[in-house]
């Protein structure tokens, strides 16, 4: 029997599950193991029953919580796709900022209409059984997880820094190209692309498991970066990881 | 001694690739990597030194070890066809390196895919003349020499090089090629000279003897100096994969979506990576960073001479290149001194 397999998003810009469609399509045969019930991306059917769910985006509303809530007590595993559903993603950079002075930045006069609070991960809503990390997800490592859940284990991902993926590619390091890099914080496992094109790491993949926070930000110091600077770096994927690590909630 | 004028080098080397691949650094980027090259006139001889060292080419980062059915049961072994190669211009660091990868690697458990590839190449090595970098400390650690293996070693002599072969395998690519002439006195002479007068180049970056190294970090074991420089450490591993001596790797397993055909892949590892030292249960019997350095320096300066008779570190300096918290052998080693010094008997 194939997995039935169901795709949801909440505050996202899509883009991991075009990744996902992607990846259908360079690997047809990932439709010969699983059944998509329910995939507003790609088809019209909507199957309520499901096993497997992917889901993107963070939670953004209120209203957001009861349909993650749903799709948990449905759902035999739950898989958060990519930096928004894991990480709280970019929309998690207004969480240092006091949330009526975005609401009225983003929505102008209009602000009332709009439910929002502080962006989370779906790890604070729900119990979240796997993560595919990344803005976007990569897609080898989707096809990876899909096989580690077709053998009933928990889809590993990398818990070590991507400078492990960056010297395995013999990338010259970004530091001695007098570039900054999160590599050393950074979760492995896109093979470190973004220094293999010739740009530091942005921490889309989110923070190893115990970062030296202290020790890259005096790297970043080092290699000519202001404060404001290093905590816009910082902001850009990390802020909501960053903020627990400080113990800091949303204003 | 023979003589191989600079103007007939690339016409030894496009003779060479006749029946080998020929590998030499290129320049990326202000770094160099060892590459292949297809075309005598890419040769690079004069670099300072590359990001990943030589040992990639028989110790590869990932390489597949074999492939499995899962459903059949069966299993055969990855035979790669290795083609005969020669690695120009390594440095006399990385080929003590080699010379102690080689004992470790055909001794007890002998690495077979290691060996296929070794016994393959053919090594010709470079002298250095300047240091390759500020880092570096070849000469207190005795590697700016050849060691007693090596193939083929070139000198600098201006316009021409010193050529010295070491085995079977170097002389096999000079003899009969009709490149090489008979070095004349004034060829000896200059060879003396050049020789002399690189030493001064270099200076002796250790405080210590290198003999005393394993009970220097013997006494070093308590040294809050490991607390000290595991407060700057990231855990990133750069310093154990771009070490010329290091080997540890890790085996994984991967398979098709229709979980059938798989293979076992052999990926290097490192000790300083947060998870390394964890054993079934969860347990880990160096979960700090300060142990996970302090366990790096041991092997490079103490455990590998007790276990083989040769030093773990050979001085190239990349480890501390690369290092973004600038974490140094020669820092570390010469703060211990000092502190060992200051308290003689004392854990420093
Ligand atoms: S470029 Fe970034 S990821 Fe690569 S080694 Fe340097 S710091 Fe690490
Ligand atoms: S290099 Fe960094 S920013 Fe780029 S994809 Fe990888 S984790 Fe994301
Ligand atoms: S420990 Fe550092 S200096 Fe020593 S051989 Fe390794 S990379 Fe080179
Ligand atoms: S460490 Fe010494 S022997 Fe090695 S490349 Fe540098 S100068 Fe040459
Ligand atoms: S390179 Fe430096 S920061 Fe990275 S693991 Fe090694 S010692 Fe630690």
């Amino acid at each position: 029997m194939k997995p039935k397999v169901a795709f949801f998003e909440f505050t996202s810009c899509e883009g991991c599950q075009l990744t996902v469609l992607d990846t259908l399509q360079r690997h047809p045969e990932l439709l010969e193991v699983i059944e998509i019930v329910q995939f507003r991306e790609a088809m019209s059917e909507r199957g309520e029953d499901y096993q497997i769910a992917f889901i993107e985006g963070s939670c953004t509303r209120p209203s957001d919580e009861a349909k993650i809530r749903e799709i948990r007590e449905q759902a035999q595993i739950v898989v958060a796709l990519g930096a928004c559903a894991h990480l709280g993603g970019i929309n998690a950079i207004r969480n240092r900022m006091p949330l009526e002075q975005t609401r009225e930045y983003v929505y102008g006069d209009k602000k009332d209409w709009f439910e929002t609070y502080p962006a989370r991960p779906l790890s604070a809503v729900i119990e979240v059984d796997a993560v595919i990390p990344g803005c976007p997800i990569d897609r080898k490592e989707f096809a990876t997880a899909v096989t580690h859940l077709l053998q009933g284990r928990k889809p590993a991902i990398p818990d070590y820094p991507l400078c492990i993926d960056c010297k395995l590619t013999e990338n010259v390091c970004m530091f001695l190209r007098g570039q900054t890099c999160l590599g050393p914080v950074t979760r492995a496992g896109c093979e470190a692309i973004c220094p293999a094109q010739g740009q530091g790491c942005e921490g889309c993949r989110g923070l190893i498991p115990s970062p030296n926070m202290h020790s890259i930000k005096q790297a970043l110091r080092e290699h000519g970066m202001t404060e404001d600077q290093i905590a816009a770096k910082l902001s850009l994927f990390l802020t909501y990881q960053t903020m627990q690590l400080e113990g800091v909630t949303p204003a | 001694m023979r003589i191989l004028p600079k103007h007939l080098l690339q016409a030894w080397v496009e003779r060479l690739r006749v029946d080998h691949r020929v590998v030499a650094p290129r320049e990326s980027h202000g770094q160099y990597i060892f590459d292949e090259i297809t075309s005598a006139d890419e040769l690079v001889l004069d670099y300072h030194s590359s990001v990943l060292p030589p040992k990639k080419y028989f110790l590869p980062p990932r390489e597949d070890l074999f492939t499995f059915n899962a459903k059949t049961m069966e299993m055969s072994p990855v035979i790669e066809e290795i083609q005969p190669t020669v690695i120009m211009a390594l440095h006399t660091c990385d080929l003590h390196a080699i010379q102690l990868l080689d004992r470790i690697q055909g001794t007890g458990h002998v690495d077979q895919h290691y060996q296929a590839r070794r016994r393959k190449t053919t090594l010709v090595s470079i002298e250095c003349m300047e240091p390759c970098m500020a880092q570096a400390f070849c000469k207190s650690l005795g590697t700016l020499s050849v060691p007693e293996q090596f193939d083929v070693h070139l000198t600098d002599l201006g316009d021409r090089y010193a050529v010295d072969v070491g085995s079977d395998a170097g002389e096999a690519l000079i003899r009969g090629m009709g490149f090489f002439w008979k070095p004349s006195d004034a060829d000896y002479d200059r060879f003396n000279e050049v020789m002399a007068g690189k030493w001064p180049n270099f200076d002796y970056r250790l405080d210590c003897d290198v003999t005393d190294l394993p009970n220097l970090l013997g006494a070093s074991h308590d040294s809050a100096l490991w607390d000290e420089i595991g407060e700057r450490c990231l855990s990133c591993g750069q310093c154990t994969k771009v070490c010329p001596t290091c080997y540890c790797f890790d085996v994984v397993d991967e398979i098709d979506l229709k979980l059938e055909k798989g293979k076992r892949v052999r990926v290097w590892d490192s000790c300083l990576l947060e998870k390394f030292a964890v054993v079934a249960g969860g347990h880990d019997f160096r979960n700090s960073r300060a142990n996970r350095l302090r366990h790096r320096f041991m092997r490079k300066g103490k455990y590998q001479l007790e276990a083989y008779g040769l030093l773990g570190c050979v001085g190239c300096g990349r480890c501390a290149l690369s290092c973004p918290a600038h974490i140094t052998p020669i820092a570390t080693l010469n703060t211990l001194n000092e502190r060992r010094q200051a308290s003689p008997g004392e854990s420093a």
